[in-house]
């Protein structure tokens, strides 16, 4: 009995503990500004003032210049987005497995960096639509890039993919053998070790990554095996798809994003909106 | 070898910058960690009962469930479930998650040494120390502390060097300490794409902070060493 009473003490403890911790965390300011982001995501972020975009180190969507800023495709736009809703623009690189943990947490906004529109995605986010095309190619190395042309001639060998992503779904698509790996460069340096003979990658990342002048000069890329988009994402319900739509459609009216995609060599790939 | 030779300023400037994160983390720790962990030692060893079993209750959640897990808890938990992320996204916020979960993590960790160090003093000095007539603060300041302390240097040396290599775990909430700074360069950043060596040199830098930790704690020990 006594121990119960022990036991009983100590679960209450615990818990006020822990009440206590999070009553402390949280300002009032805090409190008010979660109550609204249930109806508006907008009005949300208007009040806190900045939209904060989830990002990995990606060229050409977002990557540093030398002076230590965001730059590219995304960068840009996402910054003239913000302008446009008068609000400023805060970049924080995120754990890309993580992306909707990231939104639905609230630490960050969106989602705006190359970010191919999967079932998955477009089923844990509200996605705008798409602005850019993309494919999955194959990354071998170059002295045996003849003999790896098409789909058909692909079977025997052995494949590095990003867990979860698009390639990881062609390869499955395909039957292919494959290893998971963590990251699309991660990919990259099992074919560069040999411990995989090829990756499947993004191609906007394969054209920037691979082959003359790069880091891995051996390696190419040769078939690609689907074609797909990309779009930002924000949180589930939010409005702010919506409200982007709209931006993407002035500023492909009045060509301000052609003029962002030359900026980064991309304007071939640009949807019309 | 030509290439690593030109990227090398560049690559270590970013590895530098990344260092830093990690050092800050390290030193912040242990700043917490070290009064928190006397702090719950007391407490376990405390004769209030519940007080006792909360805090060992709390080592063992804290020691049994990894750092990784515990990391992504804390940062994550607040704003998936509370609906009021307390951190905030931007990197400062990432620091302070980090810097709670390390201190709490660390601080059960030294407590359990601390525990040890203190139970070893000899029963007897206590009973000396009351029957002279000092109160019980007196007999720990001013006779269990010194001889515990020289007890614990060598197992807390053992965790301190841990905890420098922990502080990676912290890239798992986007914290850009060095491994994530030297990872970076896998991807592309600062113009170099696609190089992989950068991510491997981050064990030089690992090595040669442990390598001053080492001689450090060595020398402490030795100091220490008048108490046999």
């Amino acid at each position: 009995m006594k121990k119960l009473i022990v036991f009983m003490l100590t679960l209450t403890m615990a818990l006020s503990l822990a009440a206590c911790g999070n009553s402390a965390g949280s300002g009032e300011k805090d409190d008010s500004a979660s109550d609204t982001a249930s109806e508006s995501d907008i009005a949300y972020v208007k009040e806190k003032g900045t939209l904060v975009v989830g990002i990995t180190d990606f060229a050409p969507m977002d990557y540093k210049d030398g002076n230590d800023e965001w730059i590219g495709f995304d960068a840009d736009m996402a910054k003239a987005f913000a302008e446009s809703i008068g609000v400023d623009v805060e970049f924080v690189e995120i754990d890309w497995d993580n992306k909707i943990m990231e939104l639905d947490g609230k630490t960050i906004d969106c989602v705006w960096n190359g970010m191919t529109l999967t079932d998955e995605v477009t089923s844990a986010m509200e996605c705008s639509n798409a602005y850019c095309n993309n494919a999955q190619v194959v990354v071998v190395p170059s002295d045996v890039a003849d003999k790896y042309q098409d789909v058909d001639s692909l079977s025997d060998l052995t494949f590095a993919v990003e867990a979860g992503s698009a390639g990881e779904k062609e390869i499955s698509a395909l039957d292919l053998e494959y290893t998971a790996v963590k990251a699309q460069a991660d990919a990259l340096m099992e074919v560069a070790a040999g411990t995989s003979d090829a990756a499947v990658i993004d191609s906007l990342m394969a054209a920037a990554m691979v082959g003359d002048g790069t880091g891995y000069e051996d390696l190419t890329y040769t078939c690609g095996l689907n074609s797909e988009e990309y779009g930002v994402g924000f949180r589930k319900g939010s409005d702010f798809a919506e409200e982007l739509n709209k931006f993407f459609k002035e500023s492909y009216a009045d060509g301000s994003m052609e003029e962002c995609a030359e900026k980064y060599g991309v304007q071939a790939a640009i949807i019309e909106q | 070898m030509e290439q690593i030779l030109e990227q090398m300023p560049i690559v270590i400037e970013a590895l530098n910058v990344g260092f830093l994160q990690t050092l800050k983390l390290f030193f912040v720790t242990l700043v917490g960690a070290f009064p928190l962990g006397l702090i719950i030692a007391f407490g376990s060893m405390s004769h209030f009962r519940p007080l006792s079993y909360f805090c060992k209750f709390l080592v063992w959640i804290i020691r049994g469930t990894p750092l990784m897990i515990q990391l992504l808890i804390i940062y994550y938990f607040p704003g998936l479930v509370l609906h009021n992320p307390i951190w905030g996204g931007g990197e400062s916020g990432r620091f302070l998650a980090a810097s709670f979960s390390f201190i709490l993590n660390y601080a059960c960790y030294f407590s359990e040494i601390y525990r040890g160090g203190i139970q070893g003093v000899p029963i007897g000095q206590e009973e000396a120390g009351l029957v002279l007539g000092m109160t019980k603060s007196q007999i720990f300041f001013k006779v269990t502390l010194l001889q515990m302390i020289k007890r614990i240097v060598p197992p807390m040396s053992n965790e301190i060097i841990t905890l420098v290599k922990d502080t990676s775990l912290a890239r798992i909430i986007a914290l850009q300490e060095i491994i994530w700074a030297g990872q970076a360069f896998m991807k592309g950043s600062h113009g170099i794409s696609g190089a992989i060596w950068p991510l491997f040199f981050t064990a030089v830098y690992y090595l040669i902070f442990n390598g001053i930790l080492t001689l450090l704690l060595g020398r402490l020990e030795k100091k220490l060493d008048y108490f046999r």
